[in-house]
């Protein structure tokens, strides 16, 4: 075993200077800056759905949107915030009431147009558009977020990348209803829960492994004598 | 911090671990004219090496005595202090000066040191340390530093014994051969074996209990 005071030599040897991070709010509102900027590429891009006027009079439509968006943008702000050794883990309740307002106008929803749902309801071309803007949303989204919050791999990667995964789930749901005139409700049901639950279950399974990889790689901290003994 | 004591180890049952208000150190160390560690923090995240050696060296006693209330052996406690210094080093960028540095410092021991009591927890449940004991070979010779020293004592007794005597012993008590069995091996009849056990059986008792022969 090496001893600890040679570990201590060889850190002091390795230290560069570094750059301090940023507070987590700005970090999160980068973030958030950066998804409006997606959003608004994919409005230019295939434009608002058709109906949207009639939707936004629609007060479970419009509670349904803002639990999204708030769902989005505190679970954002609960991931940077969790990111952060000293935080306390309670960070993680942030985005709940929104969440709760989110999933329950989605079963309301989803009640409601049960009964004049028609059989053609779901057209296969709107899904697969949809599942592009899926993509289009999510990827860079889920990205970034492993980029700026890599340095969490070390400290509680599940419940980070939990958030951060219900953040992108949350966004992404966002931008499928904002673009997308899926009627159907179970497209939206599957859409919505399971997109969530697909993030955040990918993003808690997998979270740590992947922001301890992409943290070897954009970060490559520990001097390489060192660096087979990550803890 | 765990709730770790070493009187009864979290990993010996199921972990308990419960994070608890951290007894952080004083922040402002500044007896005897010591920059207090937030300040040589700060330092070290600009580069400054000589701050940071110091700060290390300071932290590192600190951390060594927050790891040894969880631990037993001082491998392990050498093993999460080596671990936390890795981790303070690689995240450094994420201290903010402004913030008191000891419960920045006590949240990453606190991670390192749950994570090696899992280890112990999943290595405890699925591992067993071999103990010298399971350790023997097929070759009985191989095993000599392994025998008790009346066993010894005996080998050397049965060596010293006359060569078809020492064969008797040998064949019938040591190898468990029938005498049919060693009469056939050895080519000798088996009145001749069974008068060589005999008298070879009572040389034995008498070289072990130190009459002369």
């Amino acid at each position: 075993m090496r001893k600890t005071s040679d570990l201590i030599d060889a850190l002091v040897d390795s230290a560069t200077p570094v750059r301090r991070l940023r507070p987590p709010f700005l970090r999160a509102a980068l973030w958030l800056a950066l998804a409006v900027g997606v959003l608004g590429l994919l409005c230019i891009a295939h434009g608002v759905r058709p109906d949207i006027s009639v939707r936004l009079r629609q007060p479970v439509f419009v509670a349904s949107m803002i639990g999204a968006l708030a769902t989005a943008v505190l679970a954002a702000l609960a991931s940077f915030k969790l990111s952060l050794p000293d935080s306390s883990r309670w960070w993680l309740l942030l985005p709940a009431p929104a969440l709760a307002v989110w999933v329950s106008t989605i079963g309301y929803g989803c009640l409601t147009d049960w009964v004049v749902m028609s059989p053609e309801g779901v057209r296969m071309g709107e899904a697969v558009r949809c599942f592009a803007t899926l993509l289009l949303t999510s990827v860079p989204l889920s990205i970034a977020m492993l980029i700026m919050l890599r340095h969490a791999a070390r400290l509680r990667p599940a419940a980070v990348s939990a958030a951060g995964g219900l953040a992108i789930a949350a966004m992404t749901s966002f931008a499928l209803s904002l673009i997308h005139d899926l009627d159907a409700t179970i497209m939206v049901l599957v859409w919505n829960l399971g997109v969530a639950a697909l993030i955040a279950g990918l993003a808690s399974a997998f979270g740590g492994p992947t922001l301890a990889w992409v943290a070897a790689r954009v970060m490559p901290a520990l001097p390489p004598q060192l660096s087979g003994r990550q803890p | 911090m765990p709730s770790c004591n070493k009187e009864n180890p979290p990993y010996l049952g199921a972990p308990r671990l419960t994070l608890v208000a951290s007894t952080a150190p004083d922040n402002a160390r500044t007896s005897g004219g010591q920059h207090d560690w937030s300040a040589l923090m700060a330092k070290a995240q600009d580069g400054d090496r000589d701050a940071y050696r110091s700060l290390l060296q300071q932290i590192e006693p600190y951390v060594r005595s927050l790891a040894a209330r969880c631990f037993n052996r001082p491998a392990d406690t050498e093993d999460v202090v080596q671990d936390v210094l890795l981790t303070v080093h690689s995240i450094r960028n994420s201290y903010d000066p402004k913030r008191p540095f000891g419960p920045w410092l006590v949240a990453i021991a606190n991670r390192r040191i749950i994570d090696r009591l899992r280890r112990h927890t999943r290595q405890k449940a699925r591992e067993i340390e071999l103990s010298a004991e399971h350790e023997t070979f097929a070759e009985a010779p191989a095993n000599l530093d392994r025998m008790t020293s009346a066993e010894v004592a005996l080998a050397g007794a049965i060596e010293k014994l006359p060569p078809d005597q020492r064969d008797a012993i040998r064949m019938l008590k040591l190898n468990e051969m029938s005498l049919k069995q060693a009469s056939h091996a050895s080519g000798r009849s088996i009145s001749a074996l069974k008068v060589a056990t005999h008298r070879a059986i009572r040389n034995l008792r008498r070289m072990l209990k130190g009459e002369p022969s």
